[in-house]
């Protein structure tokens, strides 16, 4: 199998319907020789910052989105791999609590190379991909989460706190 | 020579614009420091809800990267102004 097939990358639209699915994350990293997988899956909070919520909106940009999460499943795979399958997928539109809003995959032969390929991926996707949280409240207010600053210029930027994480 | 560029908006910035689009004249050899300038402009001049903060610590971005401030805007692509993300 190619590098390519084995790195999938996927927005769901809540709006049609879709959520990012565990299931199908598992599916695509499994291979017979190996033997070990991690999985993040992130769901809506009910509460943030002393705040009941009831729903979240995510706006993305998808197409800077898709590069970003396929260039940390690339650098993922120079580091872990080769022997490695990725899978990442993130919600777009509004989601109720509980609902997944983001997972990912690795699968590899042993169990270190798939946890830590697994959060260099979920990190990158927090703190590089150009995704927006917009909270809604229980009581019927809304707002924008203030969110890590991207660094200009390259690949790689790092988080940079902007306010309360 | 100048010409139009087309800025969409996210985050927070959609809200400033229905369209979530934002038209600005700009020099042909403009820097992303001088979109970002016009761009500020542009907020203070027709969105009260404009954040000049916020801007401050937004990236520009195309479809492939996050652009650096002092290199040339291209002109062959989508622009976008990112506000800090906040994805997962």
């Amino acid at each position: 199998m190619s590098m390519a097939d084995a790195l999938a990358c996927a927005i769901a639209d809540a709006a049609a319907g879709a959520l990012p699915d565990p299931a199908v994350a598992l599916r695509h990293v499994a291979a017979p020789g190996f033997g070990g997988t991690a999985l993040f899956v992130g769901t809506i909070r009910d509460l943030n910052h002393g705040r009941a919520v009831v729903g979240v909106s995510y706006d993305l940009y998808d197409a800077l989105a898709l590069n970003v999460f396929r260039r940390a499943c690339e650098e993922a795979a120079a580091a872990f791999g080769p022997a490695i399958r990725l899978y990442v997928a993130h919600a777009r539109g509004r989601l109720a609590v509980g609902e997944v809003a983001v997972v990912v995959a690795a699968g590899t032969p042993h169990r270190d190379e798939a946890f830590r390929a697994c959060r260099a991926v979920i990190e990158a996707v927090k703190h590089q991909a150009p995704i927006w949280k917009q909270e809604h409240y229980a009581d019927g207010d809304s707002a924008w989460s203030e969110g890590c600053s991207l660094c200009g210029g390259d690949a790689h930027a790092a988080p940079v706190p902007a306010g309360p994480a | 020579m100048t010409a139009t560029v087309s800025v969409r908006l996210f985050g927070a910035f959609r809200d400033l614009a229905p369209a979530a689009v934002v038209e600005l004249p700009l020099p042909d050899d403009a820097s992303v420091a001088t979109l970002r300038a016009a761009l500020e402009a542009h907020g203070r001049g027709h969105w009260p809800a404009f954040q000049p903060g916020l801007l401050a610590v937004s990236v520009f971005a195309s479809a492939e990267r996050v652009l650096r401030e002092h290199e040339p805007v291209p002109r062959d692509g989508e622009l976008a102004v990112l506000p800090p993300v906040s994805g997962g």
